[in-house]
This record gives C-alpha cells, structure tokens and sequence, in this order.
C-alpha cells in the first residue's frame, strides 16, 4: 500500500432516519497513518457515520470500504473488528468489577487445554500488549476502580488488541480532565508514529483539531462540507463553516431594553446526569425587555443551566434570584407559579408528552383553572377543546385534528404547541432552549416574531441557542459558555461571528 | 405466589401503561383469544376430548344457570376491582403489585369491625369495616407508595416482599390472637354480625349485594380516570412524568395517592369476600385474586372500560372451566393454558406488531432513497 493510498473509503453515502437525513451523500477519503478529524455540532452527522463504518448501522445508500474491500452485506462491528476497525464510544463498554486484563480478553480468553480459562496468559499478553504500545497499565487492577482517563486508555487497548489499525475515537475528551487529556493525546500520537495506526477522532473542540490532526472535515447537516489539510486553516475558519448561516431575516426590535433586574444567576453550579460538574460558576443577569442569549456548542452546560433556573435540576451551588427572591429551592410548579415560562429544548423528552392530544399538551399547567375544571373535580372537556382550537389558530398549529396524540405533528407544529402553551400564560421571564431546532424556514420566522413580540411588550428572556443566526438576530446581549463556564459577554452588535465562535469553543 | 405471580411480573414488563387501546390493538386482542382457544381445542383433542363439547361445557357452566351466572359475576366483580386498582396506580406512573396482601389486611380489618361490633346496627358496621378496610389497604401500600416517592426505592420490588409480610401477619392472627373460640373452625377469626353480612342475590350463588358497593366503587374510578381533573393529570403524568413535572403537575403526589387509592380498593375486596362469601376473616379469603386482576389490567392496557369488559370474559374462563371439568371431564387447567396464551400473544403485541411497522417503514426508506438516487445519476 502506498504512503498515502485511503485506509477507508466513504463513497456517496446517505443515512435515512425516520424523517432526518442523517449523513447526506458523504464521499470522504482516510489516508493511511493519519489523525483525521471530523467536526460538526452535535446532530451534523459525524457519530452516524462512523456508526456505519464500526457497523453498528447500515448505510440507506452508498459503499465503504475498508483497505480496498467493501464491507460485506451484512456489515456488523465483528466483521469491522475482523478488517481492523476498533471504536471507542463516549460511553465506555467496559465491565467494572473485571480486572484490566479479564475486560481486555473478554470475548476472546486464552484457553488452557481448551477448557479452563488461563489467567496467567492474559496478564502476560496485556502486559506485552502494554509495554509495545506505551500504554502503561496493570493488567490486574479492577476497572471500576480505575481514573476515566485509564478506563478510556484499557478501551483503545482493548481495541489494538483485536488488531485494530483503524481507531475510531468518539469525543474522547468530553470525560477528561486537562491532564488525562494531555496524556491521551500522547498516547494517539505515539501510536501513529510507531505503529502505522490510523486515528478518526470525532470532536467538536477546535483546539485539540488543530493541536492533534493531520487533516480535519467539517461536517453540517449531514453533508460534508470541506475536507481541508488541518496547518492550512485555523480555529476561526472552522467554526465559521460549523456554526455559520446566511442572515436571511429583517430586523424586529423596537426600544431598548429596561433596567430592572428580572432573573439574575450567581455562581450558579450543578452536575450533569454522569454526575460530572456541568455547570461550573456561572453568573448572569436577564433586565425586563431584554433578551439574553447563551451561545455555546451543545453540550457545553447549557442544558444544565436551564434545567437548574426552573428547578428540574438540584445544584451544588450558587443562587437563582427572581425578582429579588432567591428561587434555587423551588420546584417547577412553584416556579412556574412566579410567573417564569419555559421552552425546553427537548420537545418530545420534557416538553410536550407524545401520546397525549394536542388539546391536552396545549392545556397542562391551566387544568385547574374554574374555566377547565369545575370544583377543581370535574375536567370541562368541552371548554378544554375550544381552548385548545383559539390557540391552535392563534399560533397556526396544522395538525389532523386536535384530539390526535401530539407526537403525530410534524416538528415545527409540535414546537409551536409548546410555544402557544408557554406564552399563553403571559409570564413576564421565559427561558427558552433551541426554539427553532428541526423547525423549517417558515416556521423559524413565525417563531422568532413571537419571541420578539415578548421581548418588545417587556418580558425578560433568556435564549439559549446553537444557532448563530438565531442568537444575532434575537439578543440583545450576548454570553459565551464554553465547559460550563461563560467566556465572554458581549452586547449584540459589538463582535462578529467570527470571532464568537473563538469564544464558543473555548479560544480564551 | 407460583404462576400468576411469575407470569404478572414477566408481563408487567412487556405491557406498558403508555400504550392506548387502539382498534389495531383489539383486532390484535380477538386474534389471540381465537388462537388461544384454537390451541386449547388442539390439546383437548390430543387428550381424545371433543373440543366443541368442551367449549360448550365451558360457556354453560359459566352462563347457562343463575347460579352460575351469579358466580361468573362475583368473580367479574373481583376481577374487575383488583384490575382496576391496578390500573389506577399504573395510570399514576406506579405499579402496585402488593395487592394481594393489602386486601387480605382489608379482610382482616372488616372482619374484625364486623365482629366486635355486633349489636350495632347494620348499617353502621357495614359502614365501619368499609372504613376499616380502606384505611388497613390503603396504608398498608402507602408505604411502599411513600419509600418510592421520597427515596426512590422501586415499588415493584417492595410491594412484591410487603405480600408475603401481610399474607402471614394475618394467617397468624386467624390461627393465634384472633382466633375463633367457635368449635369446628380450624383457622378464622370471629364471625361478622350475621345480619351485616351481605345477602345472597341469586340462590346459593356468590353474588350478594355486595355487587352494589363494587359497582359504586367502579362507577367512581372509572370517573376518577376518565372525567376528572385528576385523571387528566394522571394521564400527563404516566405518559410523560418529566412532562408532567416540567408543567407543574405534582407528580409525586399523584403516584402516592394513586397507590394509596389503589391500596384502598383492594381492602374492599377483602372486604367483600369477608363479608359476602365467608363471614369470617380465613386465609383462604383470596388465592392470588389480585394478580389475576393485575393480569386483565395489563392486557387492557390500564382502560377502566377495558378492564370490565375484560373481567367478564376472564371469569367465564375461570368458573366455566371448573364446570367444564364436571361435565366434559377434562381438567381445568386446560382453561389457565388458554389464559396463559391469551396472555403471551398480548404481551408479545406490541414487540411483533412493532418489528411489522419497523421493517415496512425501513424497506419504504429504502425504495425512496433507491429511487430518489437513480434520478439523480440519470
């Protein structure tokens, strides 16, 4: 094989889900003993295509293959271990009461007289496996009682030992440390050089692109945009293509905004669902008719964040003050009973519930209102279903019928549902997440009217948005967060797009 | 705790209280009754039984007398209940699976009222064991209803364990401290004030006025889940429990009066055997009732409607079946296989029929993106 002949060959592939194209005709070439690195935001494509190469999905359309055979039919990660490939996911597969060694052998122990399971042998051959690869570990230690960063480190070793010379790497440092990252990075540049291994890493932190890769595709959308060689950009030119997007809206603000402080965050800090600090200190105050918004790479916090001001999320620190009164202890109900409204960014999980009607989503939080429930007993079907149709006209939520279960509404209807829910209970502070995410054009501009409709009649609004434009065209201010922590702020209208996304993955 | 135990927590896990009763799921429901009788035809006709005269055996020994019917319709009504408090916790996102022995406390406690009070009008200790007997279920899984809410301990787990405390506290009451001076009685507490007890409806069957109280006690969950402002937050809350809290539902409240409330039911049914069948409190008050009833609430999928419909049916297969083996002479558990394949398709549905839409909807991905591509190359 020559120098720089590909290891593994993408050729037009398509990735259908049930109503997203995941990867979208992706031709993409990786050369033999480099670190490539594909970066995108978080649903761009990038883990679904490597799910198709480790096997665990099958391409809708399209070939791959592997060291110049296409993978068989009925492709699975066997088969892709067989031809070299090995993964890591970001979640580890790994059984925590077995020693290093046992978790390394697992599925193919050494045999003595073909029967007994031969302890000694595979100490022995993951203390070789270790010493060649420079990957010092003790094959006898217990994995639960291991560092994430060495439970990651017995994972790639897991991987060399079935033979892997194509290593797949799913967001490897989301878990670790600055430090267990610096050794990680040791470890892949160590085996690159020695061993002829061909390192994918999956990431959506810039730095570690350019400190780590040799080539670097950016991928959007499920389309790969650019596949560009990683000493011939920089960090500002990569974020533009992750993140950026025409501007194709007018402008909506009227006045500025007010004085009062509405909902003011103090050092706020919370765990995320691994347990590992997610938020870590975060200070920021919302004014009445002022619309602040988060930008971040998903993932870096702002989930936590909102889920901590409505109290969905204990916290481990800091204070929430709404109105002057500190609210870190309340509950949703109590919170809601204050007067803040909340669109969740995740609509089917926390914002609406599927299997219920249309009518029913858009009336939880008011049922027992006299005007839908008589002596708080009785459910007022009747005044139940001519509220639901004023809002759903109000708000133009195309559905077949208002008595179908939610979940069978198109994306965009479902998120107006939560909006036409969340406004009409005309609460002076919203938090909002991801208004506009798999929402089409159309949708995008009615739902951003609305905000600003909010936004100009007095309401304070925290935006929490992946969506760059989004985040322009809406804020009044604007506060990075970057691992939990907020890395700049910056009235709208001060700095470029450019130059927010420095700040977004962690620049300065 | 044999059978219905085993196939109750197996099914619990295969019939979520999410799904709805839809006309795809009912067509799916007469598919495996059909079936389910067609493989008990073939096992009758293996043991050289003639299979129609069985099944007719079956439905005129479950129908054809009053006596009969009157005993299909006792046992609906207890089927019917413990469903039903079965469906009302699960509705509330909580499985009460200690059924059983919240309605023997219930027995104990009605019994004991019953009897202590004799010389009081009937009424009042009618009324009085109805109290006693709500408030012996329902606190007794209020507990496991409480542990879940506040320490998150699994209720399956604990309501399966606090059975067994239940059922031998109150054989050891019948057989020890309360138990009857009257000669003849091996095991039982004092009998009830003879002129409380519920009176027969048709002639020496087991349906007694009793039926009156179940059908209130029907009427008023069956309101509870259907027309209230409760039931709609219970809806919310067990299709979605972040959903609901998100919206400001007290969810945790909701779980525990659901399990509270379902506790309750099942005292009411030891009640009623007490009082309507028994006189006395006997550990042979229930064999496994309440798991039967848990069975008819999974396969109809928590409807309240549903679940009477179905308690009806189970009943005809559970007292037809022991006249079958009077009359035809083929044993009984040929109708608990019937029940039991009944059950296995039902909680086989939902996985079947979804791998059905799965593969149609990958294959239609396919053939689109197949065609969508060619056009393109063109």
């Amino acid at each position: 094989m020559s120098e720089n002949a590909p290891i593994v060959r993408f050729e037009h592939i398509s990735m259908q889900f049930p109503g997203v194209l995941a990867n979208d005709n992706v031709t993409l070439e990786i050369r033999k003993g480099e670190v490539f690195a594909l970066v995108g935001e978080n649903g761009a494509g990038k883990s679904t295509l490597m799910n198709l190469l480790y096997g665990l999905q099958k391409p809708t359309l399209g070939r791959i293959e592997i060291k110049g055979k296409p993978t068989s039919p009925h492709h699975d990660p066997t088969r892709a271990m067989a031809m070299g490939v090995g993964m890591v996911h970001q979640h580890f597969k790994l059984v925590p009461g077995f020693t290093v060694a046992q978790n390394i052998a697992l599925g193919m122990e050494p045999k003595k007289h073909k029967l007994f399971y031969d302890q000694k042998r595979i100490n022995a051959e993951v203390t070789e496996l270790c010493e060649r690869f420079g990957l010092p570990l003790n094959p006898q230690d217990t994995v639960g009682e291991l560092s994430v960063g060495l439970q990651q480190r017995v994972e790639i070793l897991k991987a060399l030992h079935r033979g892997a010379d194509v290593l797949v790497l799913d967001e490897p440092t989301a878990v670790l440390t600055p430090q267990e990252t610096e050794e990680l990075f040791q470890v892949i540049r160590r085996i690159v050089a020695e061993k002829e291994m061909t390192v994918i890493l999956i990431t959506h932190k810039l730095g570690e692109v350019m400190r780590l890769s040799d080539r670097v595709g950016v991928m959007r959308r499920g389309k790969l945009l650019d596949v560009l060689n990683t000493s011939e950009t920089d960090e500002r030119k990569l974020a533009a293509l992750m993140v950026g997007r025409e501007v194709l809206f007018s402008e909506l603000r009227e006045g500025a905004p007010g004085t009062r402080e509405v909902l003011s965050v103090d050092r706020l800090s919370a765990l995320d669902d691994r347990g590992l600090p997610a938020v870590k200190g975060i200070s920021l105050t919302v004014h009445e008719g002022e619309i602040v918004g988060v930008c971040g790479v998903e993932g870096n916090g702002q989930t936590e964040l909102t889920e901590c001001i409505m109290g969905m999320r204990p916290q481990t620190g800091g204070t929430v003050t709404l109105n002057g009164r500190n609210i870190s202890r309340l509950d949703p109900r109590q919170i809601r009973a204050m007067g803040v409204s909340w669109i969740p960014e995740d609509r089917l999980r926390t914002g609406l519930s599927a299997q219920a009607t249309v009518t029913e989503n858009l009336l939880v939080g008011k049922q027992r209102l006299p005007e839908f429930s008589r002596f708080s007993l009785h459910y007022r079907k009747g005044n139940a279903r001519r509220y639901g149709e004023k809002l759903a006209s109000e708000f133009d939520i195309r559905s077949g019928g208002l008595e179908l279960p939610v979940g069978s509404l198109s994306g965009g209807n479902m998120q107006k549902t939560i909006l036409a829910r969340e406004f009409s209970f005309d609460s002076p502070v919203l938090v909002i997440s991801q208004p506009t995410r798999g929402v089409d054009i159309g949708a995008i501009e009615f739902i951003h009217e609305k905000i600003m409709e909010k936004r100009n009649a007095g309401c304070a609004i925290l935006l929490v948005s992946a969506d760059l434009d989004e985040l322009f065209r809406l804020s009044d201010q604007l506060v990075t967060i970057y691992e939990g922590q907020i890395t700049g702020r910056f009235p709208n209208g001060e700095i470029d797009r450019e130059e927010i996304g420095y700040y977004m993955t962690g620049g300065r | 705790m044999s059978t219905g135990f085993l196939q109750s927590v197996r099914t619990l896990f295969a019939l979520k209280p999410k799904q709805k009763l839809t006309a795809q799921y009912l067509l799916s429901l007469f598919a495996a009754v059909a079936l389910a009788f067609l493989v008990g035809a073939g096992i009758m006709l293996l043991c050289g039984y003639d299979p129609i005269t069985c099944y007719a055996a079956l439905f005129k020994g479950a129908l054809g007398k009053p006596r009969a019917l009157g005993n299909t319709l006792a046992k609906t009504v207890t089927l019917c209940l413990t469903g039903l408090a079965m469906s009302l916790a699960a509705k509330a996102g909580i499985f009460n699976v200690g059924g059983e022995g919240q309605l023997y406390l219930g027995g104990l406690a009605a019994a004991v009222v019953g009897a202590r009070m004799n010389g009081s009008p009937a009424w009042l200790i009618v009324a009085c064991s109805l109290l006693a007997a709500m408030a012996a279920g329902g606190a007794y899984a209020w507990i496991p209803g409480a542990l879940k809410v506040k320490l998150k301990v699994n209720e399956v787990v604990t309501t399966i364990l606090l059975n067994s405390a239940a059922i031998y506290f109150c054989s050891y009451m019948a057989n020890g401290p309360l138990k009857t001076a009257e000669r003849g009685i091996e095991s039982g507490t004092d009998s009830i004030a003879s002129y409380a007890a519920f009176t027969p409806l048709i002639r020496l069957s087991n349906l007694t006025t009793g039926v009156f109280y179940a059908a209130v006690i029907t009427l008023l969950v069956w309101y509870l889940m259907t027309r209230s402002t409760v039931g709609f937050e219970m809806k919310i809350t067990g299709t979605n429990e972040r959903f609901a809290r998100y919206g400001g539902i007290r969810a945790d409240r909701l779980a525990l009066w659901g399990m509270t409330l379902s506790g309750m039911i099942c005292g009411v049914v030891g009640l009623l055997e007490v009082f309507g069948l028994h006189h006395r409190f006997m550990t042979t008050i229930s064999s496994e009732f309440y798991f039967d009833g848990m069975l008819v609430a999974m396969i109809m999928r928590y409807q309240p409607f549903g679940v009477i419909l179905m308690s009806f049916f189970f009943a005809i297969l559970n007292i037809g079946g022991s006249a079958m083996e009077l009359s035809a002479g083929i044993s009984s558990e040929v109708m608990l296989i019937v029940q039991s394949v009944i059950i296995f398709f039902m909680a086989a549905e939902g996985g079947i029929s979804e791998k059905l839409r799965a593969g149609a909807a990958a294959r239609r991905i396919r053939r689109d993106a197949r065609r969508a591509g060619k056009g393109a190359a063109v």
